[in-house]
């Protein structure tokens, strides 16, 4: 054992947790080398110390406020309590952020999943068609027309020409 | 078996307010002393110690007696807190040494540390002479503890001035056993040098 591994060993020996073999080298070296049986002495002296710091006692205000505050702690709680044990439970739930997180995400895609279908962006629905449902409505249904894809294609064609010569494109 | 931290946070559970006022009793004085050895500073360490006690009341209901140790659990919501605390004031003082021209005059930071020192009941002792080097030694003690590396500083106070075992200190601080005795050793070392002139 050298100086350093020694040094490696000050706490377990001070504290008594060596076993039998690595005792008789740490032991074997101390017993040979000076440098560190000063070294180990001021360690023993340095911890000694340091262990009988004082306790540092709170001050006589530290539990009356304490005490206070713990209570107006347990107001606040019993008033959450006061608004039913639904919603305790409810505001419990989302007081785990993975619940929190999942709750959020669920309502954007619901906000957004309503918005997109009123748009007309989900199960193949187009402005066109939802105005011409609505003329159809209007006219009490008179005659209904099927969908001519060819025709709704044209005027999907119209539009896009319209908004492109709007833009000062084509 | 339930040790009696256990048995108070059960009968709390249920109901028993007073169970709770007297876990506060029980552990008030070792979590100040904690903090205040931790942050070097008293006034802070009742702060931090009543935001300790107020959070274990909060999340009383989610702790499960004989699962885990509310000692250990104190601690580490206290360690927390006290980090959170070293790191603002670092962010103040970057800001204050950034706007403040006048070094000089900054010399709060250590009258509270002599006054950690010298509000200690221990210090009445009957010689004068031999009172006076006591608070010397304590203070060199405390100083140089506070220099020491927060990763050193928290296992030794954890262990030389809390006295808790290697394994709640392990627990406290999330480390491995091994990590835990290897950085309590490098700790005293440092101790040792920084009060050479002491001993």
């Amino acid at each position: 054992m050298n100086c350093l591994q020694a040094e490696e060993y000050f706490s377990a020996h001070f504290e008594d947790t060596l076993d039998y073999q690595t005792l008789q080298d740490f032991e074997g070296h101390l017993a040979e080398c000076e440098a560190c049986q000063q070294e180990y002495s001021r360690f023993q002296e340095s911890v000694k110390m340091t262990q009988q710091l004082p306790q540092i006692e709170p001050s006589p205000y530290f539990t009356p406020t304490l005490m206070q505050r713990l209570a107006e702690e347990q107001r606040e709680i019993n008033g959450v309590k006061g608004i039913g044990t639904g919603w305790k439970r409810l505001l419990d739930v989302f007081r785990r952020p993975i619940w929190a997180v999942s709750g959020i995400v669920a309502l954007i895609l619901a906000i957004g999943g309503t918005y997109l279908h009123q748009e007309g962006f989900l199960f193949d629905q187009d402005p066109v068609s939802t105005v011409e449902t609505s003329v159809r409505t209007q006219e009490n249904r008179v005659t209904p027309t099927p969908r001519q894809p060819m025709q709704r294609h044209y005027v999907l064609k119209q539009v896009s020409y319209t908004n492109a010569s709007t833009r000062g494109g084509l | 078996m339930l040790d009696l931290d256990d048995e108070l946070m059960e009968r709390y559970q249920k109901g028993d307010e007073s169970a709770f006022t007297l876990l506060v009793r029980r552990h008030q004085q070792p979590l100040i002393n904690f903090i205040a050895r931790f942050i070097n500073d008293r006034n802070s360490a009742e702060d931090l110690a009543q935001e300790t006690f107020i959070r274990i009341f909060k999340a009383a209901h989610r702790y499960k007696p004989g699962r885990a140790h509310f000692k250990t659990w104190m601690y580490h919501i206290a360690k927390n807190l006290c980090k959170n605390e070293l790191r603002n004031r670092e962010r103040r003082d970057k800001y204050r040494v950034d706007n403040v021209i006048d070094s000089g005059s900054d010399s709060k930071g250590d009258s509270e540390e002599i006054d950690l020192i010298a509000n200690t009941p221990a210090n009445q002792a009957f010689q004068p002479e031999v009172a006076l080097e006591r608070k010397e030694l304590r203070n060199a003690i405390q100083k140089a503890i506070a220099e020491l590396p927060e990763q050193y500083r928290l296992p030794l106070v954890l262990r030389d001035l809390q006295g808790l075992s290697y394994e709640e200190i392990s627990e406290v601080l999330e480390l491995r056993s091994g990590t835990t005795k290897s950085r309590i050793n490098r700790a005293r070392l440092m101790l040792k040098d920084k009060l050479k002139p002491f001993i």
